[in-house]
């Protein structure tokens, strides 16, 4: 065999892997999206217990996504930009919860903040108590989403040019002023695009939120729990929602990727006929 | 590179026809409330267990079960109806208790969870089987106003309901006695006044199928309602079928 066919062979291969796996990926969302007439999806999506689930979810996400820049993005520049001994262990219990089955990570939060949790007594003194509320949901999307924002923004404060930022130090620009004005700027596309998959991730969230927060109609009652209760009432509004949910993923992720959305920057830095 | 392409070409057949699978095997689709005994009683089987309802769905849907062991008798009538599965049989009852978790105190009947302070309940869901029993015993027992006093959260399947339970997340929880039996003894179980229990029956049919392994599940429903599987059935703490 020639090295040219061999190319061309290899090549053919690569074209039917991705043909392949895209068409798998993508059937099943287009079978969601066609399997309820569009003209139902309004009447489906307005039942008061559906308007009560997308009020919990995007209460619970904002905050949950609140807390998750609020401590993440100053906790992911520490990790990102500091040598210490253990980073490495550091940065994989961080990764933890990504690999984590969302089920087990709602049983740990709830052996963790549960009534009988080590920190359930004093919880509950103070008259918390956090199973059944809203709390719990924002915990539970907390704990899984925080790990998608972290990962993106310890690597994207990490690939920051060392030199830019001891240069605006030895200008006599601040710690917080540096922080502000150089890293933060070179590193919010990684930093978006972090928050765009943990958002999605939360918006999607679950299995922790059932187990954890269970399924309380307008208190814990999230989208995702929704098309699980719906399942064995109405399969048309699960998939009504199910619509929803993806409609809504895909708008947080598109939004993250807009400013290059049509620009292939893969094309550009590296040359097409590389592979 | 032709080696290559081969190889995965085998891999994927080989894939492929795994997930086909062969028809003697004879595949049992449980209610979840059947999981420990079943599991215990026959071992041969491969079985799904599952919600009732959620059974029915699949099992409306192709799925590729020869026989349906429900925990109501409503979807294996409502398959019968549409000719899905055989003339349903009873094989078990079951009863309701409440549960609370093994060192509580603070629940220890029905009026508690009417007069007490606000509790968390873990009850099923109004469409899933233990839902509708659950309604049935507090409509009967007078005590409706249960559900919208206390914090309910409303869980798809009897697992939902003993784990809530069990982990402390619910003060107490409605469900099978059988489910307060295989709980670790993380659960205790307080009775329900006899008058208000349901009827709550057991019953199964054999799936009709293009390809269904009729004969096994046939062979599978005669052992269930025979001395053996009715003992097993008894040590679980289920009762006997009901003579209708």
């Amino acid at each position: 065999m020639s090295t040219r066919r061999r190319n061309q062979a290899f090549l053919a291969a690569c074209v039917l892997a991705a043909v392949v796996l895209i068409a798998f990926l993508a059937i099943p969302l287009i079978a969601l999206v066609t399997s309820v007439a569009p003209g139902r999806l309004p009447g489906l999506l307005t039942s008061p217990q559906t308007l009560d689930a997308v009020r919990v979810t995007a209460e619970a996400n904002l905050i949950a996504d609140a807390l998750i820049l609020l401590f993440g993005t100053p906790a992911a520049y520490l990790i990102a930009r500091r040598s210490f001994a253990g980073r490495r262990a550091l940065i994989t219990l961080i990764e933890l919860p990504l690999v984590l089955p969302p089920a087990v990570a709602g049983i740990a939060l709830i052996v963790a903040f549960g009534p009988n949790g080590p920190f359930g007594g004093a919880l509950a003194s103070a008259g918390l108590t956090i199973p059944f509320t809203e709390v719990a949901v924002v915990l539970a999307v907390t704990f899984v989403a925080a790990p998608f924002y972290l990962r993106s923004a310890i690597s994207a404060f990490a690939a920051i040019d060392g030199h830019c930022l001891d240069a605006a130090r030895t200008l006599g620009a601040g710690r917080l002023r540096v922080f502000r004005k150089i890293a933060l700027p070179l590193s919010a596309e990684g930093l978006r695009s972090g928050w765009a998959l943990a958002f999605a991730r939360g918006v999607g969230e679950f299995g922790a939120t059932l187990v954890f927060a269970g399924s309380v109609a307008g208190v814990t009652q999230t989208l995702p729990l929704a098309v699980y209760a719906e399942l064995p009432v109405s399969l048309d509004s699960a998939i009504a929602i199910g619509i929803l949910l993806l409609a809504v993923s895909a708008a947080i992720l598109l939004l993250s990727k807009l400013p290059h959305l049509w620009t292939d920057s893969k094309s550009q830095s590296a040359t097409s006929s590389a592979i | 590179m032709q080696t290559g392409v081969a190889a995965f070409l085998v891999v994927l057949a080989a894939v492929v026809l795994a997930a086909c699978g062969s028809n003697d095997t004879l595949t049992v689709y449980g209610a979840s409330s059947l999981k420990i005994v079943l599991s215990k009683f026959d071992a041969g089987p491969t079985y799904s267990f599952a919600g009732s309802d959620v059974l029915a769905q699949q099992i409306e849907n192709g799925a590729p079960a020869d026989l349906f062991a429900a925990a109501s008798p409503k979807y294996p009538k409502q398959l019968a109806a549409k000719g899905l599965c055989e003339k349903p049989v009873p094989f078990a009852s079951n009863t309701l208790v409440i549960i609370v978790p093994a060192g509580s105190k603070a629940i220890s009947s029905l009026a508690d969870l009417k007069l007490g302070p606000p509790r968390r309940l873990a009850i099923g869901a109004a469409a899933v089987p233990i839902g509708a029993y659950t309604r049935e015993v507090l409509a009967n027992a007078g005590v409706d106003a249960v559900l919208t006093r206390n914090t309910v959260s409303d869980e798809q399947d009897a697992a939902g309901i003993v784990s809530k339970v069990a982990l402390g997340s619910a003060d107490a929880g409605i469900t099978y006695v059988t489910d307060a039996k295989s709980s670790d003894g993380r659960v205790r179980a307080v009775a329900l006044p006899d008058s208000a229990q349901p009827v709550v029956t057991y019953m199964a049919c054999v799936v009709v199928r293009d390809g269904a392994n009729t004969t096994a599940a046939k062979d599978y429903l005669t052992k269930l309602t025979g001395p053996d599987g009715q003992a097993a059935l008894k040590a679980a703490g289920f009762g006997p079928a009901p003579s209708k």
